[in-house]
């Protein structure tokens, strides 16, 4: 009379919800338990973060300024994923954008709308420069998109620290670390909130209808459901896939021009603050869904400003990081979990 | 001839830390687990190899603590995704965040301190004479020795050479029928993803005993990553991987001797040698060895958690 597990292929939504807050609340309450062995009050940290990210006017526009750049890198992961494809490189492709848009913000003079349009996209086409030799390769080659797009992430890092130190950097204030302000800016409609936060929450639905209602949108979901019988219904699946990486590698690189234009105003090593690493996470949070990258763009943007209320608490930007690990680890089991059923086996047959 | 020598040397050291990576990788990938969580597994075995040693000042403790640091934490990534059957993906990365930040918090106290003890020097007698690469090959320390010629021999033995190593090939290459033939695939893969764990945290030992040594934030550097590339460059063989291994070496010595040398490159451009290496590494191939390829493909079930009930 022994209890089984039975796992079943398909997962209801409130299912994998269920298991997904689960598995998110064990992480949380075993990362309390080590915080607690360290020495901290657990309770009393937990009511600080949502009491200064959530009550106060400023704890709102810094989340909406860490939310704002994890809508795009998690939505570039995203698109990727319906094609079956990993994007672990969203942090190079952050940084190119980035860089090309301080280029022009200190080469270039022109009217300010001009040129903000001119930086979107310029970091667009940045981004996409640097997926294309992976892309070219999983085109052409079947080379492996995991690691070409990863180990761009630290050429990308190498490459800004050399510009913001060296050529580009800021001699008139004296820093060495970062590049001169950027003098063009996105415009701020809610405190420090810049209006880089509206195009960034646009672009998952702009994804997700394009999806739906286009020939494009339709072709990529056949193609990343099922190459093979895509290729036999005389979708050009190459050309899917080549366009898909080149547009997750444009969407990371407008995010990084929105941080320039919008947050940051210049050039530094530390700029792309691991979104890229993290849209993965966000990606996973959505389960290939363009709209359910909004709520876990959101829900990481809450961990983040958790981080950041933590350090003023005295943990250090590494715990938090730990944290999240610990958070997808568990997720990611949580996912399998939701397929498992209880089953009592009939008195009858036991 | 000072200066080959010199390259060579660096060469060997560094590709060791490289070497051993990657060894455990493809223990791991042989069975058919993608384990991403290299980077994070180095940074736990860089970190807890300089604790030990501050404790127990003798290199051999904080290397054989470093490897049980790896053991424990590769078998909670087996567990994750043997047992639990997670996505394997997700599950490394996880384990590359969770790793590098446990590391970096608990290496605070001892980061830019200089290890208490280190790795010596092991000369071979009359081999360490020959001109150019004597001192190269046969003065290095004693991991150096273990890693390019013991560990790659006992592996590939193992692998290509008894009974057991082929039903741990036929786990990772189909998993369903190695099933039906009544070898433990859930076994097997929940042991040799957790010894390649191991490795993964002795190569992080490595670093900070032998190689660096002393522990700081962002030691480990990407080269976590460069190992999972380099099984790939490797054909998921043992002496290939130390082969690409100490090319990779050859790269990063070439970055150190340019910095020494003020060559007119700057140093960023330097350091981004190994990586855009690794890249062309796993594309040039394709195009050069075609024929070659076909016998280096990856094994078949990797990636692909394996249900018996949905067989």
């Amino acid at each position: 009379m022994a209890i089984r597990f039975v796992r079943s292929p398909i997962v209801s939504p409130s299912r994998a919800l269920a298991a997904r807050v689960a598995g998110f609340v064990l992480a949380l309450g075993l990362g309390a338990v080590v915080l607690g062995i360290a020495g901290f009050d657990p309770l009393h940290l937990g009511t600080q973060i949502i009491v200064k990210s959530l009550g106060s006017r400023f704890g709102l526009e810094d989340l909406g300024l860490l939310f704002t750049p994890l809508l795009l890198t998690g939505l570039a992961v995203t698109v990727m994923a319906r094609m079956g494809l990993w994007n672990i490189g969203a942090d190079g492709q952050f940084y190119l954008g980035a860089l090309v848009t301080t280029a022009i913000g200190l080469f270039i003079k022109g009217p300010e709308p001009f040129m903000l349009v001119l930086c979107f996209f310029a970091g667009a086409a940045g981004g996409a420069l640097w997926i294309l030799v992976p892309t070219l390769a999983k085109a052409y080659a079947k080379v492996d998109e995991i690691i070409t797009t990863l180990l761009l992430n630290f050429v990308a890092l190498l490459l800004v620290y050399y510009v913001a130190t060296g050529p580009w950097r800021d001699r008139v204030s004296g820093t060495t670390a970062s590049t001169g302000r950027v003098p063009y800016k996105m415009p701020d409609f809610f405190g420090s909130l810049h209006w880089g936060f509206v195009i960034a929450l646009a672009a998952p639905i702009l994804f997700a209808l394009a999806l739906r209602y286009t020939k494009w949108g339709y072709e990529v979901r056949l193609s990343g459901a099922n190459p093979d019988a895509a290729h036999y219904a005389g979708i050009p699946v190459r050309r899917r896939l080549i366009t898909i990486m080149l547009l997750s590698g444009a969407i990371a690189g407008i995010a990084g021009m929105l941080e320039v234009t919008g947050t940051v105003h210049r050039l530094q090593g530390g700029i792309s603050n691991n979104y890229g690493y993290l849209g993965v996470m966000v990606a996973v949070l959505a389960r290939g869904s363009a709209i359910g990258v909004i709520a876990g763009a959101f829900l990481m943007a809450l961990i983040l400003n958790a981080g950041i209320i933590l350090q003023t608490q005295g943990l250090t930007t590494s715990a938090v990081l730990a944290l999240t690990g610990l958070i997808m680890l568990f997720t990611a089991i949580a996912d399998q979990f939701a397929h498992y059923r209880l089953v009592r086996p009939q008195a009858a047959t036991g | 001839m000072d200066i080959i020598t010199g390259i060579l040397a660096t060469a060997v050291l560094a590709g060791g830390v490289l070497a051993l990576a990657a060894l455990g990788e493809v223990l791991a990938e042989r069975v058919g687990v993608f384990n991403l969580g290299v980077e994070g597994l180095m940074a736990l075995g860089g970190v807890t190899g300089i604790i030990a040693v501050t404790i127990i000042p003798n290199p051999f403790f904080g290397f054989a603590m470093a490897l049980v640091v790896g053991l424990v934490f590769g078998a909670i990534f087996a567990l994750a995704t043997v047992t639990f059957r997670a996505n394997q993906v997700l599950c490394g990365l996880a384990l590359t965040m969770l790793g590098s930040g446990l590391a970096v918090t608990i290496g605070k106290p001892y980061s830019g301190m200089p290890a208490k003890a280190q790795f010596d020097k092991v000369i071979v007698p009359y081999l360490s004479d020959l001109p150019i690469l004597g001192r190269a090959f046969f003065s290095q320390n004693i991991l150096v020795y273990l890693i390019y010629l013991i560990v790659p021999a006992v592996i590939a033995f193992v692998l290509f050479h008894t009974r057991h190593g082929m039903n741990v090939r036929a786990v990772g290459e189909n998993p369903a029928a190695a099933d039906s033939a009544g070898i433990a695939v859930r076994r097997i893969r929940f042991l040799y993803v957790t010894i390649g764990a191991a490795l993964g945290a002795g190569a992080g030992a490595y670093l900070t005993l032998a190689f660096v040594p002393s522990w700081s934030d962002g030691v480990v550097a990407g080269r976590g990553w460069i190992a999972v590339a380099l099984v790939i460059f490797a054909g998921y063989r043992p002496f290939g991987a130390v082969f690409g291994a100490l090319l990779f070496g050859v790269i990063t010595a070439l970055g150190f001797v340019g910095q020494a040398r003020n060559w007119p490159i700057a140093p960023p451009f330097l350091s981004m040698l190994p990586y855009l290496g690794t890249i062309a590494a796993m594309i040039l191939p394709v195009f050069v060895w075609k024929r070659l390829r076909l016998s280096f493909t990856a094994p078949a079930g990797l990636g692909i958690p394996y249900f018996r009930d949905e067989r």
